[in-house]
């Protein structure tokens, strides 16, 4: 450990990375603790591989200071950071063998051949590829080569490991099981992983620390959990998913509860916690989901009326095993989504066409900060909502 | 049904096969065939007989000439390498647009688009002992007086060959670099490689196959030339091919054909001999 330390906490402060005039991280300040699994998450372009890249070494912050386990790094080497990456398309160096693959970085340090094959062959163990030590990479699988490169990469013993999309390449099977794999290696090692991903199941899944990230900006970090039930802005809301973000104006304040009404009509209550928004304002929320009821609007139009409901028609109807997923079209604006346990869903069961009235509860209802509309151009390029 | 596919894949090989067959094949035949005539007054006579070969193996010009050209091969083999990968790897790793790749990669060709003989004879008005370089060393005051072994020696001979051939040696490296995932020499970074590691033991085991052949091509242009020595050396050095191309001229055709079936043994030894070092088989199905 030419660092001296284990220690793999890191600190991101005030890092902005230029190339040419576009930024592709703007002040950004992030720290993650040792030994935790942070995922690095946003859509293409958002600066969160740049950001993995300069932790690892491999790209300089334009200005920022980056420190792991307390020491400022930038200028460092992979290998005097006590760092080590695994390459999205692992980058296995096609003219060796697995073994020596492995191997590679014990060489350049010197050691001898016995002793390095035997540390590889240890390693390859523990990733169960002992069996294809004398294979070329291109003799195996995606999922084979993607645990000869975590080989690889921890072969050095690194305080942090780097991981760039390491389940992009494999299929939806591989990639569920190497998400648990990942997760036990490292807490199996007991070291720090950062793991860049575009890809919201996959970070909330495996994470400790979830970093949603837009355009070269933190929009938030904080527990899957929290990410999750709690999204802060409304494009970290729109692209976790989980959410349905409503804006409206304030209508009126009243027992620390607050009535927005949107344009359409619909209206939503919430609590409101310190500060009280002045009437005729903004205000942006999210209500999730999974705590919507959906019921056949029976020609009681009157209902939409009431607080935290709004009327529509189904516009899609996907089953997802343990709960349906009911998209409801508004005469304008983003789809409403419900999604509807499947034992209350089968009960009286909806068609595409009905009209039908969604009501939640004000206690859901969630305040956001930031503009109603962020994330919603980018959700095009995320690839659209997951869950 | 069966019978089908099996035609149709017939059909695919028979153009090149029947390219092969007549301008490869038949003429070989004949110069095999040829090479054990004999001969005498501008005649031929079909006899089957060695005393071709056990002329040429008995004279002690033929070790003289496979010698000089063997020189002349490796010397060039050498210097083209050393440029030709030099310009490669520049063009592949610090060329950063694609666009300008392109751009000096159609510079290095420029040369090509007049033919080799112009190419060649322009070298003698400046390697010349009044040419353009003695006058520009005289009148600079380095030298006192022309360098005589510039032009019509063997300096000469390589210099042209050098012009000629190191663009066969730059493609077919540039090709093999430019496939390197570069993402490979970031792995080789992170794992410790600093600039000379990340070259031995990733760029270069990755050209070889690249090397390969363009040394195939350089050697066996060098092997098979006659006319460049001939020029450039002002008629004081041979090769293989020019003691053939004088049997040739003198109407003596079963020995000059007994000469070229042992240069041909000769180099496919040497092409072997490469191919047995580095398996070119991938690059060319890649």
């Amino acid at each position: 450990m030419p660092s001296g330390t284990r220690n793999g906490e890191i600190r991101i402060v005030g890092v902005t990375k230029r190339f040419g005039d576009m930024a592709a991280v703007s002040d950004l300040s992030l720290t993650i603790p040792d030994k935790a699994y942070c995922c690095l998450l946003g859509p293409s372009g958002c600066g969160k591989t740049t950001i993995l890249r300069m932790i690892a070494g491999h790209e300089t912050p334009t200005t920022g200071e980056i420190r792991i386990g307390g020491e400022p790094v930038v200028g460092l080497t992979p290998v005097q950071r006590g760092t080590a990456m695994m390459f999205q398309s692992y980058a296995l160096f096609p003219h060796r063998s697995v073994l020596d693959n492995v191997a590679f970085s014990l060489k350049l340090r010197g050691a001898s051949k016995a002793e390095r094959h035997r540390q590889a062959r240890e390693l390859l163990a523990k990733v169960r590829m002992e069996r294809f030590a004398d294979r070329l990479p291109v003799q195996l699988s995606g999922g084979q080569q993607q645990r000869v490169a975590l080989a690889r990469a921890l072969i050095t013993n690194p305080r942090v490991l780097l991981l760039d999309e390491p389940l992009s390449a494999l299929d939806e099977y591989l990639r569920l099981r190497m998400r648990g794999e990942l997760r036990r290696v490292q807490k199996e090692l007991g070291i720090t992983f950062i793991h860049v991903t575009h890809t919201q199941l996959e970070a909330i899944a495996v994470a400790d620390l979830v970093v949603v990230m837009a355009q070269g900006r933190i929009e938030q970090a904080a527990s899957a959990r929290e990410i999750f039930t709690a999204p802060r802005t409304a494009y970290v809301a729109r692209f976790m998913g989980g959410q349905n973000v409503l804006s409206g104006t304030v209508e009126s304040v009243a027992d620390e509860h607050a009535i927005v009404v949107d344009e359409h009509g619909a209206s939503f209550s919430t609590a409101v916690i310190g500060e009280v928004p002045v009437r005729g304002s903004r205000l942006v929320g999210s209500v999730r989901r999974d705590r919507i009821s959906v019921s056949k609007a029976q020609g009681c139009a009157a209902a939409s009326d009431k607080v935290n409901s709004l009327l529509g028609e189904v516009h899609a109807i996907e089953y997802q095993g343990s709960y349906v997923k009911v998209t409801i079209e508004r005469p304008t604006g983003e789809g409403f989504v419900a999604n509807v346990l499947d034992v209350d869903f089968f009960r009286g069961p909806l068609d595409i066409g009905d009209s039908v009235l969604a009501r939640w509860s004000a206690r859901d209802v969630l305040i956001l900060e930031g503009a109603a509309d962020a994330g919603e151009a980018s959700m095009d390029e995320a690839g659209g909502v997951l869950i | 049904m069966k019978a089908l596919p099996r035609l149709a894949s017939w059909l695919q090989v028979a153009p090149v096969a029947l390219i092969l067959v007549l301008f490869f094949g038949l003429p070989m035949l004949v110069v095999v065939t040829v090479s054990f005539f004999d001969y005498g007054q501008g005649r031929l006579y079909p006899t089957f007989i060695f005393d071709n070969y056990v002329e040429i193996f008995s004279s002690s010009v033929t070790l003289r000439l496979y010698l000089s050209s063997l020189k002349f091969a490796l010397i060039v083999w050498a210097v083209t390498l050393l440029i030709g990968f030099n310009i490669a790897y520049f063009l592949v790793f610090h060329v950063r647009t694609l666009l300008w790749q392109i751009g000096l990669f159609l510079l290095c060709t420029v040369p090509f688009w007049t033919s080799n003989i112009i190419r060649m004879i322009s070298w003698i008005p400046f390697l010349g002992r009044n040419g353009i370089f003695n006058q520009t060393l005289e009148g600079a005051g380095i030298t006192s007086q022309p360098l005589e072994f510039l032009l019509f020696s063997d300096f000469a001979v390589i210099v042209a060959y050098v012009h000629l051939f190191t663009l066969f040696m730059v493609v077919p490296i540039f090709n093999s670099m430019a496939r390197i995932d570069r993402s490979l020499i970031e792995a080789a970074y992170d794992a410790g490689a600093g600039p000379w590691r990340i070259f031995s033991e990733i760029i270069l085991p990755l050209s070889k196959t690249g090397i390969a052949l363009g040394s195939i091509f350089v050697i066996t242009l060098v092997m098979g030339d006659f006319f460049v020595v001939k020029t450039m050396s002002g008629g004081q050095s041979a090769s293989v091919v020019s003691a053939l191309s004088n049997e040739i001229s003198a109407i003596q055709y079963p020995p000059a054909a007994a000469n070229a079936m042992i240069l041909v043994a000769i180099v496919t030894l040497m092409v072997s001999g490469i191919l047995r070092l580095v398996d070119i088989r991938k690059e060319l199905i890649a």
